[in-house]
């Protein structure tokens, strides 16, 4: 996945996203893990997902597992936008 | 024979599409439930499915006693247990999602679950009437343990008929203890701790929009376990809820096209409808329907062959996650214990090689 860099808003700079639309569980939650693994700390990671309860787990795990979320925003019908900072 | 809507059509849709209404908000999926023990060390839906279980063992024991319903424990057949739970839990980890979860997720418009679906009903009609028949009636045959009068063997009269009642009770109550003894410790001092109020506010939007907590979902499938009992032994099939069994009809009648009434279109196969529409109802209401399938071919491909597994395994082991462990463990059978213990390790080892070797 190539490095974009891209200004959401003035305070958010996201570094990577990952869009998992369309992805069942678990692979919404095993991906978006694996992917902040490999990140470094304080970068950012955006998630869109389409999928009800990863998009409810997924900020449960990433808080468990000590990363910060950043927002959780319905972007639409079935869609997430998750931002998480890595720890 | 013509349909009988008042007993069989409109109480199983009914029962149904609360039946998918509240696996659809409470994101109800055994697959999930068992695989994030491992893969997320997470324990939010174990903890809604071990509330359905007490609440249902309770349920149904008292009114078993009250001659309400009567318990009809599946027998043990541990070749087809073991097989087919073991089957089923690779096959549900494959297709990422149970039968319950599965079926809920098509009235989400998901259309990687829908392969998963057509693949569990195929194999079901594989095995329940084609192909492995007779395959399945031999190893079920060959390997089946009854207790000593005849009937199915529970943890009740697994030390003798004579002991079925008094030990039947006894496990009842020691888990009932233990199970509220857990609910009061864990769940309601720490919440009388905190002020002990219910939080009325924004009511239609907790129930409609959000997802549900762990407790709301658990007592909320029991609830719907107890009707489902009562609701069916009225239609002539006395059992609580399944699924596997009425994709199993629904794709018999279409396909052999037998009379209706001919229990290929009973009971079960509505409730299993009324799932979907109950499903397809609350992610309109959340907006959480969109047709949506996963990019990946493989993982399509996996969601089909899983489905397939499943169904094989549902019928190897007379029933799913559902009717083996959702309905079948709260009346104490041998059997169903037997294959939820495999449908578990089953998923476990097919999520370990899928999701964890990195």
């Amino acid at each position: 996945m190539r490095k974009t860099k891209l200004v959401v808003n003035k305070v958010t700079e996201v570094t990577e996203t990952l869009d998992l639309s369309g992805e069942v569980c678990p692979y919404p939650d095993v991906k978006s893990k694996r992917k902040i693994k490999r990140m470094n700390s304080g970068e950012v990671l955006e998630l869109i997902i389409d999928y009800p309860l990863s998009a409810e787990r997924v900020p449960e795990t990433m808080k468990s597992l000590g990363h910060e979320v950043l927002s959780v925003e319905k972007t639409g019908t079935a869609e997430w936008k998750i931002l998480i900072k890595r720890k | 024979m013509a349909l009988d809507f008042a007993v069989v059509v409109i109480p199983g849709l009914v029962v149904g599409i609360i039946f998918g209404f509240v696996l659809q908000r409470g994101r109800f999926c055994m697959n999930s439930a068992f695989r994030d023990i491992l893969v997320l060390k997470e324990y939010t839906l174990l903890k809604a499915v071990a509330l359905a279980l007490l609440g249902q063992m309770i349920a149904f024991h008292i009114l078993d006693l009250l001659d309400i319903i009567t318990l009809n424990p599946k027998p043990l057949a541990w070749g087809g247990n073991i097989l087919g739970g073991f089957l089923f839990g690779i096959g549900m980890a494959l297709a990422a999602g149970c039968a319950s979860g599965t079926t809920y997720r098509v009235g989400e418009g998901m259309m990687g679950s829908l392969m998963a679906l057509l693949g569990l009903s195929l194999g079901a009609y594989t095995t329940g009437v084609g192909i492995l028949l007779k395959f399945k009636d031999s190893l079920r045959a060959d390997t089946t343990i009854n207790a000593d009068d005849g009937t199915a063997l529970t943890l009740g009269n697994i030390l003798g008929t004579d002991l079925a009642d008094i030990l039947t009770w006894l496990t009842v109550i020691v888990i009932a203890v233990i199970g509220i003894g857990l609910i009061v410790w864990k769940l309601y001092l720490p919440w009388k701790e905190g002020g002990g109020k219910l939080d009325f506010t924004n009511l239609f939007e907790k129930i409609f929009k959000q997802g549900w907590k762990w407790w709301v979902t658990g007592t909320a499938i029991a609830a719907i376990g107890v009707l489902a009992f009562i609701s069916s032994a009225e239609a002539g099939r006395n059992y609580p809820l399944g699924i596997t069994a009425g994709w199993l009809g629904f794709l018999k009648y279409f396909v052999s096209g037998t009379d209706p009434a001919e229990a290929a279109l009973g009971w079960i196969v509505f409730l299993v409808l009324g799932a979907v529409i109950g499903a397809f109802i609350a992610a309109m209401i959340a907006k959480e329907f969109k047709l949506r399938a996963p990019k990946d071919g493989k993982i399509l491909l996996g969601q089909f062959v899983g489905g397939v597994m499943m169904g094989i395994g549902a019928v190897l082991a007379a029933g799913c996650n559902i009717g083996n462990l959702l309905s079948g463990v709260p009346q104490l059978s041998v059997g169903s214990i037997v294959t939820s213990i495999f449908i578990v390790l089953g998923t476990w080892i097919a999520s370990y090689l899928l999701f964890m070797r990195d």
